[in-house]
């Protein structure tokens, strides 16, 4: 009977473990996915604004894009932790 | 030994962007036939206004005119050149360094050929356009020599000083530079073509280019010297390396249906680009004209590269490329309108 509630108790512990290394997963790779495209877009962003000043608007625009993956990682964390 | 990219993609992605945006605001065709209607002075003005007004400022209160223009569009060419040498990383400040030796070879030349005709110094000064490796510097010191040795002497350590060398002493008593210009340029380009085959990253779209510019000028030279049957006379002005071989070009020049050499071009090139070059060749126009049609072919093609390759040298090199264009542009519509040529000269002689 022991063994029983213990194994119920590990059981639950885990899953809320589980959920926790899939939310910090979901945050951590979505981040790792936004780093690798902002590479290339910032260094074209920062080379376009070198030469023309006036680029700096549409080449932050272009540069935050990728920044929506990490926001839907970051909502998937949160679901994943609260409900 | 080329540089060893640790820093990833991102400084070439830079580098390569602020190229195409540089390429975006060269003057395009619609400037210049504005500018076939202007005066000079009114000219002078407008070019102030773009992206040489530092040197026309700078150069305002020394030059005049024509003088003052030339001036300006030399001293932006060669600082342009050496800032893009400045932010270009790794493999391709190696390969952007080997391709300017092709400015050290003028720069000599024009330093050579002024000495020998009694020009002073600071006229050999005014004319030479320090883009390549050796700066102002160096120029000055060569420039300020008397005699022939002495400048062959600064120029010992340079990668070509052996052409220099065996060259010189034929060259000046001659009074002739073509021999050692042609042997100058094939040993430039057997360069480029080590460099592009040394197995740097980066060396396929180089060798790419290379090819193209070694096709583009044998192929000026078969049009130019078309019909001659000394075999050994056009191998010796043809450069080795390119699509075609000195057998297959020898051929061409000595050919006698130009229909049927050029379809032949045409076939082993495998490109559209050269098209309106062979129809001007067809329609027996100038070698002016013929050759303003390759250099516009060449200039397509290499843009087509470029995109091939948009993280390469070839984005940087078709920007130098046509930087060095629009200089020569604006030079001849300078030159041009002081001489009071007619428009239709002048754009003859221009790479729009």
């Amino acid at each position: 009977m022991a063994v029983e509630t213990m194994t119920i108790e590990v059981a639950q512990a885990s899953a809320v473990g589980f959920k926790a290394i899939g939310a910090g997963l979901a945050v951590g790779l979505a981040g790792m996915g936004t780093g690798l495209a902002q590479l290339g877009i910032g260094g074209a962003a920062v080379g376009a604004t070198a030469e023309n000043k006036e680029m700096f608007g549409l080449a932050l625009l272009f540069t935050v894009i990728p920044e929506t993956v990490v926001i839907f990682g970051l909502v998937v964390a949160l679901l994943l932790l609260f409900t | 030994m080329a540089a060893v990219n640790t820093t990833g993609p991102a400084p070439y992605i830079y580098a390569c962007t602020r190229m195409r945006v540089r390429k975006a605001a060269l003057l395009p065709r619609e400037e210049y036939m504005r500018m076939l209607n202007m005066e000079l002075p009114e000219i002078t003005r407008f070019i102030e206004e773009t992206r040489y007004k530092a040197e026309i400022d700078e150069l305002a209160s020394s030059f005049s005119g024509v003088d003052l223009m030339e001036n300006a569009l030399s001293w932006n060419l060669a600082k342009d050149y050496q800032k893009v040498l400045e932010l270009v990383p790794g493999h391709l400040k190696h390969f952007t360094k080997a391709y300017l030796l092709k400015w050290d070879i003028r720069n000599v030349l024009t330093l050579l050929r002024a000495k020998i005709q009694g020009a002073s110094v600071g006229k050999i000064k005014e004319i030479q356009i320090p883009a390549g490796s050796l700066n102002r510097t160096v120029l000055d010191r060569l420039d300020s020599e008397d005699s022939t040795d002495r400048i062959l002497d600064g120029l010992k350590g340079h990668m070509l000083y052996g052409v220099f060398e065996r060259e010189m002493s034929a060259a000046v008593e001659s009074g002739s530079f073509a021999r050692m210009e042609n042997e100058l340029y094939k040993a430039y380009y057997s360069i480029l073509l080590k460099e592009a085959k040394s197995g740097v990253k980066g060396g396929a779209a180089f060798l790419k280019y290379v090819r193209l510019d070694i096709d583009t000028k044998n192929l000026e030279t078969v049009f130019r010297v078309k019909g001659e049957s000394d075999g050994e006379k056009i191998r010796e002005l043809m450069i080795e390396g390119g699509t075609f071989t000195l057998d297959e070009l020898v051929r061409f020049a000595g050919s006698d249906s130009l229909d049927e050499m050029i379809e032949t071009i045409r076939k082993k090139l495998n490109t559209e680009a050269f098209d309106s070059a062979f129809e001007a060749v067809k329609e027996a126009k100038s070698s002016q004209g013929v050759e303003i049609g390759l250099i516009k072919a060449k200039l397509t093609e290499m843009d087509r590269i470029s995109k091939l390759y948009p993280m390469s040298v070839a984005p940087v090199i078709a920007y130098l490329e046509l930087k060095s264009y629009e200089v020569s542009n604006l030079r001849a519509l300078a030159r041009g309108k002081e001489s009071n040529l007619p428009s239709e000269s002048i754009e003859a002689c221009m790479v729009v």
